[in-house]
């Protein structure tokens, strides 16, 4: 723990500090994200007490924001960690067993890889209306599949080591081996990747909402305000840029984290 | 005056002062041997003159008049790539993966001059270092040769440019038993015919005997003792000479005193083992086939062989850790089944240890866990504050103190690792222990303490043990009788010294003259 006190670890410090704010930010502003200020549509920065203005229906762009910042991250940690479990699941299982359980669920894996997913999705919401649910469901779906690839090219290297052989000595069942020898040893590659898919989920999570397939009104996310923004951007330009930069910001913070992590155990 | 001319060279990384007081001299045709244990600084006072590592060496450093220390680029590129030639312990890496073996053949001996070789003279070369069907091997990668083969290529081309000076780190190390006597064999005779002066560094002071002319041996970044090879072998003069010349184990020392055997405990009926080949490719591997063999209650018996003779598959499938195809492996009449279908019964008879002790001790692990493992398994008849004593007992009888219960494995030496490992083998009660070159990995001095560690558990627990090794030197130490195996068979098994006296097979007999 004490390692990530490192200065090289600021990407991770900025995310944590933009988690708080949207969490904290909320409790302190006069307004909800929702709220409107009839006295003050489309109000420009620091105009009394919205800092950074209102949007075109007079909703607080700060409390926007931050409820927005708040639904991407938590469909996007939430996504990464079901992807987490099915991936290492999957891959451990696969690499574990070995043989033509290993081929069978592989090409499984190949096979999801190969499919059109965001068009699946796509018709997924079209044909069951829209759902958080149904994002996640989509989301989840495709995710999973480089960890379980990643984590099963671990297990396969480490299954041959003679720590596990010894343990396969010692009576040790192989679900045991699993859990206790194997999981603890590739944690910080999984813990890498999924530093790396929580970008990954919030891109595809504003894209979706960018297409108006993602979450509902008055809900928000960084995806639809970007959207919001950008259908307003000749007028004020701020509603654009705020959630757009936050977003990048995001996106850049958590993909160098994750990057330096994979070095690290890899 | 001699070729090459060390005086009192010390070096130093990060100002950390690694090695002093060195004094190396190689005179033309003669060849002077390093020898010493890892982390003695013997590879880095040989390569650091020249650059290769990332020390810098002072004293006086003279090669054939240049002198080394504080030489300018042009000089230093002259006794680099005119005067020296080098070669390195790992064939497969010193050789340019994606280049031909002519084309790397060429780049070597550009060195020495503008001239291109004809294909004939590179062809020329490469039967020069004996291998055969040169002009093929020409356009082939790295990749098809085996390791011996590319060791020959490595000193084709480390000679290629007709250096005065030939530097060979650890040239036999990474080979396979049966060949590292025809590399060496090679070298001295190359030696001879080109007038070369040979630097050779090694920690295997058996395989420097007959071959080096000057011995200096290293420990600690210092010289402990130098002079003629003969001499210093045959009347050494400081104690840890003695001890590393001791600890070398030799196969015309006096035999050593084995304790008595009893009934026959564990045997094998023809054992064969085949592995699918990788891929899609069809057919299989035959890694073992028909292995017959048989050990009595406290003895040991060595498997040897070369790099995949399949000893290693054999000792897994015995100890119920790797597949078995088909043959019954039985315990005193009753048929142990293969891997996962063995009982925890079963599997407390047989204990495994491997190669490479750090790798065999789980890194997330603490040492008091590691050894309790089996016991948690194996033994749920013994109660929890008696396995506290349980594992303070193994520690204790692998040489270990209470102390290192709490310790991580990443900490420890080889050594010290390796006695976790044999304490974890033998803290559930087994009757069989299988060691898979249980020792290779380790120094000298370490090695043959934990054979000292071996004997002394088989006298105390009466264990058997079955030594898997390439060494024939080192399981003379502690065994009664001998296997040899051969591209998976056994090819002769009996008693140790008869073997080693009158050896039947072509491999026995390989493996006897390397050792």
């Amino acid at each position: 723990m004490r390692a990530l006190l490192n200065r090289k670890h600021w990407p991770l410090w900025v995310v944590l500090i933009l988690i708080a704010l949207a969490l904290i930010l909320p409790a302190i502003l006069p307004w909800t994200y929702d709220q409107i200020d009839w006295d003050a549509v489309r109000a420009p920065a620091f105009s009394g007490s919205h800092i950074f203005g209102t949007d075109e229906i007079g909703r607080d762009r700060l409390a926007r924001l931050a409820a927005g910042t708040q639904v991407t991250l938590m469909v996007a940690i939430a996504a990464a960690l079901v992807s987490l479990i099915v991936g290492i699941a999957w891959g451990a299982t696969a690499g574990w067993m070995g043989g033509k359980v290993d081929e069978a669920m592989m090409r499984f894996v190949d096979a999801l890889y190969a499919l059109p997913f965001m068009f699946i999705v796509i018709l997924l919401m079209v044909i069951f209306g829209r759902s958080i649910l149904l994002v996640f469901i989509g989301i989840g779906l495709v995710e999973w599949l480089t960890m379980a690839r990643v984590v099963r090219g671990q297990v396969m290297a480490l299954k041959e080591r003679p720590f596990i052989l010894a343990a396969e000595a010692s009576g040790t069942s192989s679900l045991m081996i699993i859990l206790k020898h194997i999981l603890p040893n590739i944690a910080g590659v999984a813990l890498a990747y999924l530093m790396l898919t929580v970008p990954q989920v919030v891109m595809v999570e504003s894209f979706l909402s960018f297409l108006g397939l993602g979450v509902q009104e008055p809900l928000t996310s960084l995806g639809i305000l970007v959207k919001e923004g950008a259908d307003d951007m000749d007028m004020t330009p701020l509603g654009l840029l705020l959630p757009g930069g936050l977003l990048v910001l995001l996106l850049v913070c958590l993909t160098i984290e994750g990057e330096r992590l994979r070095d690290i155990y890899s | 005056m001699s070729l090459y001319e060390i005086r009192d060279m010390a070096i130093q990384i990060d100002g950390r002062q690694l090695v002093e007081g060195v004094n190396i001299s190689v005179e033309t045709g003669k060849c002077t041997a390093i020898i010493g244990e890892s982390g003695s600084g013997k590879s880095l006072s040989c390569l650091t003159p020249f650059g290769l590592t990332p020390g810098a060496a002072l004293g006086s450093i003279k090669l054939d008049g240049i002198v080394l220390t504080g030489a300018d680029a042009d000089q230093m590129r002259k006794a680099r790539s005119q005067l020296t030639g080098f070669v390195f312990q790992q064939p497969l890496t010193a050789l340019t993966p994606h280049l031909t073996i002519g084309a790397q053949l060429q780049e070597a001996a550009a060195q020495a001059g503008p001239a291109r070789l004809s294909r004939n003279e590179l062809a020329e070369k490469l039967k020069r270092v004996g291998l055969s069907r040169a002009d093929e091997r020409l356009d082939q990668f790295p990749h098809r040769l085996s390791g011996g083969e590319r060791q020959r290529v490595m000193i084709a081309a480390a000679i290629a440019h007709r250096p005065k000076l030939l530097i060979a780190d650890e040239p036999t190390s990474a080979l396979d038993a049966s060949l590292r006597g025809e590399i060496m064999a090679l070298l001295d005779e190359l030696r001879e015919e080109q007038g070369l002066a040979m630097l050779l560094v090694s920690h295997d002071l058996a395989s420097m005997e007959g071959h080096s002319d000057d011995l200096i041996v290293m420990d600690q970044g210092r010289v402990v003792e130098s002079g003629p090879t003969a001499d210093v072998i045959a009347n050494p003069q400081k104690d840890y000479t003695k001890r590393l010349i001791a600890a070398t184990p030799h196969l015309n020392e006096p035999a050593p005193d084995l304790p008595s055997v009893g009934d026959t405990l564990m045997d094998t009926e023809a054992v064969t083992v085949q592995f699918p080949r990788p891929g899609w490719r069809r057919g299989k591997i035959l890694a073992v086939s028909d292995a017959s063999l048989m050990v009595r209650e406290g003895e040991s018996l060595a498997i040897v062989g070369g790099s995949g003779s399949g000893k290693s598959t054999l000792g897994r499938a015995i100890a119920g850790i790797g597949p078995l195809t088909s043959g019954s492996i039985n315990w005193q009449g009753e048929n142990l089944p293969e891997r996962r279908a063995r009982s925890l019964a079963m599997r407390r008879l047989i204990q495994p240890v491997f190669q490479d002790p750090v790798a065999s001790l789980d890194p997330q692990w603490k040492i008091s866990d590691i050894i309790a493992e089996p016991l948690n398994n194996l033994r749920p008849d013994i109660l929890r504050n008696e396995r506290e004593e349980m594992i303070k007992k193994a520690l204790d009888d692998v040489g270990l103190g209470i102390e290192y219960l709490t310790r991580a494995p990443t900490s420890l030496s080889g050594g010290q690792a390796q006695r976790v490992a044999i304490a974890r083998a033998i803290i559930a009660g087994p009757k069989l222990l299988v060691l898979d070159e249980a020792t290779s990995a380790l120094d000298p001095l370490v090695g043959s303490s934990i054979l000292e560690l071996l004997a002394q558990l088989q006298r105390d627990q009466g264990l058997s043990i079955i030594f898997i090794t390439h060494d024939i030197a080192s399981a003379r130490r502690i065994c009664h009788r001998i296997a040899v195996l051969d591209d998976g068979e056994i090819v002769e098994m009996d008693d140790m010294a008869a073997v080693i006296s009158n050896p039947q097979a072509e491999t026995t007999k390989k493996l006897i003259a390397a050792s």
